[in-house]
């Protein structure tokens, strides 16, 4: 038996991987929020700028 | 006394305009009778090893049948406001939800009652005595209750969401897993003419256990979800 | 402050993390049937034993948002939903990897492995669900029934299926890597719960923290779009 290295280098390497893959796609949706964000309070702006001319 | 006179009164209501416009018995019947027959070409009616399971493929039919019934149920009030309307009146949610769920009761078990002769004739089912049949009656009971109990209760939650054909299928398959477990397995054993040993107790168990929990649980919930 | 919570709680878990992988690989002697894969278990427990409890908590927040009546619960209970899920897809594919090994095949519908699927399968629908909602009282306030229904239910389904399987014996070996682990093999088993836990508490709160920045973007919009 060869000790059965293989699967435990795949079992480790799928979790890690899944965590990875989570974190990442929390930072992006993190920066889509924050572009987003920051869009909606530019029109908020120039919503204001218009209504005050 | 009142609560339980209310929710008959919804179910009777419920139940007449089932009857006079037969739309959801006749959708659920034809397509309890098409999935048996879909089911006959999967497997084969007359093995033996089918007719282990064919009481398992029974509740599957009846569950998906179901869903079209519970689908009808609080959906028939969104047109001209009828749920707005309902929900004003005095009748408390939970009466509403009562009434909703004794009336799919009575027709799903009508539907089932409509598919058990097609289905003893298709997958020639012996019954071995009448107390199998009887036995069995109670165990489409038990089933077919925690089946509406919870199936009801996710109607008046995904009456108002886009996609509700979609989402109530989806959320309310693996609720209903306990009691679907339940009802297969003692059918199975009743089907085939299997003596019901005492370890099969457990199930009738999980059945009334199933019902009781989860009656509870709607009931209690049921006026957060309609109204809030 | 938040900020500073989450970075430390991430160093920690990934510090914690490291140490242990290093005394899982270099400490602790194979196990005698199988060799080496056991060490999976390593992660396979912790994950479940956390994502598991992390869905009665989530539970627990959605019932005090429906007594409250305050959002922040929601977000709470939706952001533990969502990491308890990802460890339950963690456990359920490392219990996968496992199993084959241990029984050859890669699914033996085991009491656990299944109704971790089928946990995962509900709570898979209580996020199409929440994203099917617009109106954030009404997502919140079906978001904690479902939530409410989906631990009660999951608890049945385990026990269910465990009298099930009894009946009908598969290729099944009780996963009870606890029961009879040498003493030095149970150490790293605790530190890794309690680094998985930490690690959960940082997602969990970053996320929350997108919550809020996404209710923010909401409220926003509906003031610009008020004129």
């Amino acid at each position: 038996m060869d000790r059965n290295f293989e699967y435990m280098f795949y079992g480790f390497t799928a979790a890690w991987l899944i965590v990875i893959i989570y974190v990442i796609w929390i930072a992006l949706r993190e920066r889509r929020l924050r572009d987003e964000l920051d869009r909606v309070k530019r029109m908020l702006e120039d919503q204001e700028r218009e209504a005050k001319k | 006394m009142s609560f339980l006179r209310r929710a008959l009164a919804i179910a009777a209501k419920d139940l007449r305009s089932e009857i006079r416009s037969k739309e959801s018995i006749n959708a659920s019947v034809a397509f309890a009778l098409v999935i048996l027959f879909l089911f006959s070409l999967a497997f084969d009616p007359t093995s033996d090893e089918v007719r282990e399971i064919a009481g398992g493929l029974l509740w599957l039919v009846f569950a998906f049948a179901g869903t079209l019934i519970l689908n009808r149920s609080f959906a028939r009030e969104l047109v001209n406001d009828c749920l707005d309307a309902l929900l004003a009146s005095p009748v408390s949610g939970a009466q509403l939800y009562l009434g909703k769920v004794i009336a799919n009761f009575v027709i799903l078990m009508v539907v089932e009652a409509l598919s058990m002769p097609v289905f003893s004739i298709f997958y020639n089912v012996h019954w071995k005595d009448a107390q199998t049949i009887w036995i069995f009656v109670g165990v489409m009971l038990l089933g077919t209750w925690g089946l509406t109990v919870i199936g009801t209760l996710f109607s008046a939650m995904t009456v108002n969401l886009r996609l509700r054909e979609l989402m109530l299928p989806m959320l309310v398959y693996p609720m209903m897993i306990p009691a679907l477990m339940g009802a297969i397995t003692l059918s199975a054993l009743l089907v085939a003419g299997e003596p019901l040993g005492a370890d099969n107790q457990i199930w009738f168990r999980l059945l009334v256990a199933f019902d009781v929990i989860f009656t509870l649980l709607s009931l209690a919930f049921v006026e957060t979800v309609l109204v809030g | 402050m938040r900020t500073k919570l989450i970075i430390l709680l991430s160093v920690l878990a990934g510090g914690l993390l490291a140490w242990n992988l290093h005394t899982i690989f270099l400490k602790v002697p194979d196990e005698a049937s199988q060799g080496a894969v056991f060490r999976v278990f390593y992660f396979h427990f912790p994950a479940a034993v956390t994502s598991f409890s992390c869905f009665f908590v989530a539970m627990f927040s959605g019932l005090v948002y429906l007594r409250t009546r305050n959002l922040r619960y929601d977000a709470a209970a939706a952001a533990i939903n969502e990491v308890a899920f990802t460890f339950a897809l963690i456990t359920l594919i490392t219990g996968m990897i496992w199993g084959r090994i241990i029984w050859g095949i890669w699914w033996a519908w085991d009491p656990r492995i299944t109704s971790y699927f089928i946990c995962l399968l509900m709570y898979f629908g209580y996020f199409m669900m929440r994203r099917a909602i617009d109106e954030p009282h009404r997502r919140a306030r079906l978001s904690a029934v479902l939530s409410v229904l989906a631990s009660v239910d999951i608890v049945i389904v385990w026990k269910s299926i465990e009298w099930f399987r009894t009946q009908h014996p598969g290729p099944v070996l009780e996963i009870r890597g606890g029961g009879g682990m040498a003493p030095g093999m149970e150490a790293p088993l605790f530190w890794n719960v309690l680094a998985f836990l930490m690690l959960e508490t940082a997602l969990i709160l970053v996320r929350m923290r997108q919550q809020s920045i996404q209710s923010e973007i909401e409220s926003l919009r509906r003031y610009a779009h008020a004129f």
